[in-house]
């Protein structure tokens, strides 16, 4: 029963890699300025190696953003080999056809070294406050080309030993709206890297490089053999399914397993891209095909390189689900979340006789943006629609990112209010907003926001017009939007892509969450769940 | 220094630990009564009384630790509560701010947690505060007094309130607090989120304020017995309970700040611990403290148990269930521990043919088989005993019965399993240790931190006899032993000082505090504030009339303008002015520097003001365990070592002379424990009786 020494030491030194990633997202956190982090803690921290492995990530980071830094170090490394790398460099880029997001999703990388060369990387995530484009804070959902979007910047060296490259932190200053949080963002993200490469150094110096290499082969080793065994016993076959975007565009996958732990997820059949932002980067459909995958293997897999491995993700360029330019990737998370919940329709169908019956859709993240007219300030929050009800159970209300996360990252109403010109005047569920079922879908929210001064803002949600679809019988639940309140009281709908749009000083923004789908018949709902809706005020 | 009195009631174990005013010291083991814990505390206070030849009137202090609030909140027995918040936010408990964390995040079948409220519960009122604390709308007293009458219908015995921004103006918490009063029985507690922690931030106060609601009730009446019970014995002592941080708070304050106890048991073995190495020069410790019900594991650094201010009870996660979005949140300054369910008293079970240990506990009734007292299921403590590690007739108030124990396991895990008795005892005792192990690894691999440079401190009757074991696991190669280590948790008691935290958002730019002119408005409010929490703070402490006695260490949050997170930094005692505030200015850009590699000299804020009241009043020494002249000279006993039965020494813990050596493998007695020695261990005696183990690999 004693564990062995190695096994003691291979233990303490994958928790101290995964502890120095959560480091550094906690760093990036607590030294950030953008209200959007700072409030929410929605930093995303990784560490690779200089083959572009994933070895650890913080545990609050989103897998579409841990997928980025994965993706995006072996374009780093094409602009910047290796050995042409010093100690104390750090790189920056957002480019989504390199991986990256969208401009204003800032990646940064260090390396650390070992004898004299590169042998890991440690990076960074955050949005920041404002980097250029169309919108304020990013979010304009008519940018018709990746120009529009924000500043675009490759894999540029943005320090060295010597500090920020200040010509290039002067250039990114002078094309955001809010410089100093821009400014005080960059810095945030480099403190993170920079602590994470110095506690990978010091496990350097415990394990020597060696130790350090030898444990992280088998790290990685055991976790793909693990996910294999998952995958392994999903049934072999090709399994299909699809979901439709609210514009009408259809993302189509089809899932073969092949029953000995390999799997191929090929998206073949989906739409082309489109020239607004609602197209993903390759980057984030590749996280949101890893979630979508997770969610059908052991649950307490660590998150590493080997979970990539068995699963051959294949992306059409110039699809919805691979952009290529100039098309923008910005308002990627609609389109991700589609392909997750195709993967969901198709793996559920792929157990006949399981009893689950498929799966019924999610009320997803529903983001918005608002800023100042008169002066520069800026809040970005999302709020989450209700889960969709699965065959034995009702879905979750308001938690519906699918990709991991919740309501910690919402940011609350006293701190908004203390740090900016709005008042929050309602959070709260939608009674009868969950899709009706023997199961019932998860219920969405409505959050009201005053504005104490003129401002504008810019709204980016998904399945508000086809809201999320029921299974088995169950109803689809309420379809969200976003609405501006008048001073009177009076509420008209704002597009559910708006940009820009007007909100007087005594108007509020109205941002209400779809309800997830319902599962089964609701007429065989058991009159005591029924009862307790009713009590409860989830439905009336 | 006149005589105190330490209890700590486990879910198994009441020990109770008597110190005189010449540092002698008794203590008594008693089963503890769940139906009213106060019977057995009390059978435990007569009986140290007694044999200390003691005098009820002689006792100048009470001082006590109890799982009381954690285990309400956990098996959800408080008193029903009702909610009130702002109108608009009625579903703010139910919304919560959870995350969907590790592997939860891809449980497809994941499952909401219940509120901690039912939305029945929840009401909400026409009323608004605004972000710089004036009224923007008033509190309808109308609404406030329907509100109420629905509240009373409901029976619930007890109301929190948390109002937006009260924080900043509790007025309107003030007065609805008094118009939900008028409605309800005399008495019943309406608490204001304002008084309990008023910090910004509205879900954390809510949950802060609603579990002090939901819990205080029931400490208050739990408090008000055991102080009438100790008052029929003759004892008028104050009665002083220990808090989640390590101090202790005078009972009618525990009571109506329930939530500060949360922690008041676990918390007293990671101060114990800190306070046995201290005295050997020991700075890092793993405080290992295992009785009946459950095993805990603190971390002390540097002489430091660590602090958390993000406590979540019931909260999940790797780090030791500390990851924010789970469980429910308290503000309340805790010591950070880890906790697994799982203790002497576990009963070991077969299930599908693998052997089980817990979570199930035969508790103190009906206990282990061994005890004959009616438990007949097989427990850690059977299968310790099978094994020899435990002396039948050395434990406590009664005579264990191996043939009990070996009954019950034959029965239950042998027989099922087809395997000797023998065997599936020692599977069942190294279950055990691998899940004293879980608490271990919680607060040290878990976070990348290696045990193997820390001090293993045994607390707790069962510690013990798993802790070398506990510490071979880990490679842990020193195991402190302290004297009455069985009780140890309650002789942490003795040392623990009267304290309380208090603090309030306060928001200001260091700006406006430090320039010599435009400064007097904000710094003077700064000051009241500073003065305020003072003020409450040692009246807590039943210390108002008394200042000078009591040590007052101020703080402020600071960060920079525009961040949401904060660094304490302490302030110097004496009046506040421009330059002690600029000089904790200073100190935060050196820390953040030092922290995050980032040298930023931009504007800074003051967020938070911040006050610790200390009146020093626990026993200054370490009690020492004198040595028995008359103990008789080591026995030997058959115990199970390494896949065979082996006749070891066994030696009285009183026979052991400062100065003196023990070599495993032995077995070393106490009347409350039993200390096992395996091979390649030897240990050291020193001045107080304590043993230094060490060895391993």
């Amino acid at each position: 029963m004693t564990l062995s020494e190695a096994d003691l030491t291979a233990e303490i030194l994958r928790n101290a890699l995964c502890v120095a990633a959560e480091e550094a997202g906690i760093v990036v956190v607590r030294s950030a300025y953008s209200a959007f982090i700072v409030e929410g803690a929605d930093a995303a921290a990784a560490i690779l190696d200089v083959r572009g492995r994933l070895i650890a990530h913080s545990m609050s980071t989103a897998l579409i953003q841990c997928a980025s830094l994965r993706s995006a170090l072996p374009f780093v490394l094409k602009a910047y080999p290796a050995d042409t790398m010093a100690p104390g460099d750090v790189f920056v880029l957002n480019d989504v056809y390199q991986g990256g997001i969208h401009a204003n999703d800032l990646l940064v990388f260090r390396p650390v070294f070992v004898d004299g060369t590169p042998a890991y990387f440690t990076g960074t995530l955050i949005h920041v406050a404002d980097l250029s484009g169309l919108s304020a804070g990013g979010m304009a959902s008519d940018a018709t080309d990746v120009f529009l979007e924000g500043l675009q910047l490759p894999p540029v060296r943005i320090a060295t030993a010597d500090g920020l490259v200040d010509d290039l932190v002067r250039v990114l200053a002078a094309n955001s709206r809010t410089p100093d949080r821009l400014v005080g963002d960059l810095r945030a993200l480099i403190a993170g890297a920079n602590v994470a490469a110095r506690r990978l150094e010091e496990i350097i110096d415990a394990y020597t490089p060696d130790g350090l290499a030898r444990g992280v082969a088998s790290y990685l080793a055991h976790t793909e053999a693990r996910m294999r065994e998952g995958l392994a016993a999903l049934p072999a076959g090709t399994f299909r399914g699809e979901y439709r975007l609210d514009d009408g565009h259809r993302i189509a996958v089809a899932v073969t397993c092949d029953g000995d732990g390999g799997v191929v997820v090929d998206f073949d059949g989906t739409d082309e891209q489109v020239p607004l932002p609602v197209n993903s980067g390759f980057s984030q459909t590749h996280g949101g095909v890893m979630y979508a995958i997770r969610c059908f293997v052991d649950p307490e897999l660590p998150m590493n390189e080997g979970c990539f491995a068995p699963v051959d993700v294949r992306l059409p360029r110039g699809t919805l689900v691979h952009c290529t330019p100039p098309f923008p990737g910005g308002g990627r998370f609609g389109t991700v979340a589609a392909a997750e919940e195709a993967i969901f329709a198709a793996l559920t169908g792929a157990a006949p006789g399981d009893g689950r019956g498929g799966v019924a859709a999610s009320g997803i993240l529903q983001a918005f943006s608002i800023s100042g007219v008169r002066r520069p300030w800026l809040h970005m929050a999302f709020d989450l629609g209700g889960t969709g009800a699965r065959h034995d159970s009702d879905g979750a209300d308001a938690t519906g990112a699918l990709f991991g996360g919740g309501r910690n990252i919402v940011p609350q109403a006293e701190p908004v209010e203390a740090r900016l010109p709005v008042r929050i005047e309602e959070v709260s569920l939608i009674p009868d907003s969950g899709g009706a079922g023997r199961t019932r879908g998860g219920l969405g929210t409505r959050t009201v926001i005053r504005m104490l001064e003129d401002a504008r803002v810019d709204t980016r949600g998904d399945r508000l017009l086809r809201p999320p679809p029921g299974a088995a019988g169950g109803a689809p639940g309420r379809a969200g939007g976003y609405y501006r309140e008048r001073a009177d009281g009076t509420r008209e709908p704002l597009g559910t892509k708006a940009t820009r749009q007007p909100l007087a000083a005594g108007e509020a923004l109205v941002v209400e969450t779809s309800g997830g789908g319902g599962h089964g018949y609701p007429a065989e709902r058991s009159p005591e769940a029924a009862a307790r809706d009713r009590a409860d005020g989830k439905t009336t | 220094m006149s005589i105190t009195l330490a209890s700590d009631v486990g879910g198994t174990f009441t020990d109770v630990v008597l110190i005189g005013a010449d540092g002698r010291v008794e203590v008594a083991k008693t089963l503890t009564t769940p139906d009213d814990p106060t019977e057995g505390l009390l059978r435990g206070v007569r009986e140290v009384l007694a044999t200390s030849g003691t005098a009820p009137s002689e006792v100048g202090r009470f001082v006590h630790a109890t799982t009381l609030a954690t285990n309400v909140i956990l098996e959800r027995t408080g008193v029903p509560v009702a909610f009130v918040t702002t109108e608009g936010f009625r579903s703010m408990l139910a919304l919560g701010r959870q995350a969907r964390v590790e592997e939860e995040r891809y449980d497809l079948a994941y499952v909401q947690p219940e509120p901690p409220v039912p939305l029945t519960h929840t009401f909400a009122v026409p009323e608004r505060i605004a972000a710089n604390g004036e009224v923007l709308r008033p509190l309808d007293e109308g609404a406030a007094d329907r509100v109420a009458a629905e509240i009373a219908a409901l029976g619930v015995a007890a109301v929190a309130i948390c109002l937006l921004h009260s924080y900043l103006n509790p007025a309107h918490e003030d007065r609805l607090a008094e118009i939900i009063a008028a409605r309800l029985p005399a008495g019943t507690p309406v608490v204001a989120s304002s008084s309990v922690w008023p910090e910004l931030g509205e879900y954390e106060r809510a949950t802060t304020t609603l579990m002090s609601a939901y819990v205080g009730p029931v400490m208050a009446s739990y408090l008000e017995r055991l102080g009438g019970r100790l008052r029929g014995l003759g004892i008028t002592a104050p009665v002083h309970v220990m808090e989640s941080a390590g101090g202790v708070l005078p009972a009618a304050l525990a009571a109506s700040r329930a939530v500060y106890t949360i922690e008041s048991g676990p918390a007293a073995g990671v101060i114990a611990a800190a306070r046995q190495g201290a005295r050997r020069g020991l700075a890092d410790l793993i405080s290992f403290d295992m009785g009946g019900t459950t095993a805990k594991a603190g971390l002390v650094r540097g002489g430091r148990p660590g602090i958390t201010h993000e406590f979540q009870v019931g909260g999940k996660g790797s780090y030791g269930g500390r990851r924010p979005g789970t469980g429910v949140p308290i503000k309340i300054p805790a010591i950070d521990l880890a906790e697994v369910g799982s203790g002497g008293g576990s009963i070991a079970w077969v299930d599908g043919g693998t052997l089980r240990v817990g979570p199930r506990s035969a508790g103190a009734d009906p206990g282990p088989a061994c005890y004959g007292r009616g438990g007949t299921l097989p427990t850690v403590t059977d299968a310790d005993l099978v094994l020899g590690y435990l002396d039948p007739d050395g434990f406590g108030e009664f005579r264990l019965s191996p043939e009990r124990a070996r009954d019950a396991i034959a029965e239950h895990v042998a027989g099922p399993l087809g395997a000797d008795v023998t065997e599936a005892a020692a599977a069942i005792h190294d279950i055990a240790n691998a899940q004293m192990g879980a608490a271990v690894h919680v607060v040290t691999v878990r976070r990348g931190i290696d045990p193997r440079g820390f001090t293993l401190v045994a607390l707790g009757g069962a510690a013990p006899t798993h802790a070398v074991r506990l510490a071979e696991r880990f490679g842990i190669a020193r195991v402190l032993v302290p004297p009455r280590a069985g009780v140890g948790s309650a002789v942490g008691l003795l040392h623990a000082d009267l304290a309380i935290e208090r603090a309030r958002t306060f928001l200001a730019p260091v700006a406006t505090l430090v320039s010599c002119s435009a400064s007097r408005d904000a710094l003077g409010e700064l000051a009241d504030v500073f003065d305020g929490l003072e003020r409450a703070a040692l009246a807590d402490l039943l210390a108002p009339d008394a200042p000078g006695e009591a040590a007052v260490e101020r703080s402020v949050g600071i960060r920079f303008i525009g961040q949401a997170h904060a660094f304490t930094i302490e302030l110097p005692s004496g009046p506040l002015t421009p330059g002690t505030v600029q000089r904790a200015a200073d100190e935060f850009y050196k820390r953040y520097n030092e922290s995050y590699g980032i040298d930023l000299r931009d504007p800074a804020e003051v967020t938070t003001a911040r006050v610790r009241a200390v009146l020093p009043s626990g026993s200054r020494d370490v009690p020492r365990a004198e040595p028995d002249p008359d103990a008789g000279p080591p026995g030997t006993r058959r115990i199970w070592l390494d896949g065979a039965f082996h006749d070891v020494p066994v030696l009285a813990r009183s026979a052991c002379r400062p100065g003196g050596e023990v070599h495993g493998p032995c077995i070393v007695t106490e009347p409350q424990c039993s200390l096992l020695v395996p091979p390649g261990w030897r240990g050291g005696v020193d001045d107080h009786g304590a043993l230094l183990l060490e060895g391993g690999a």
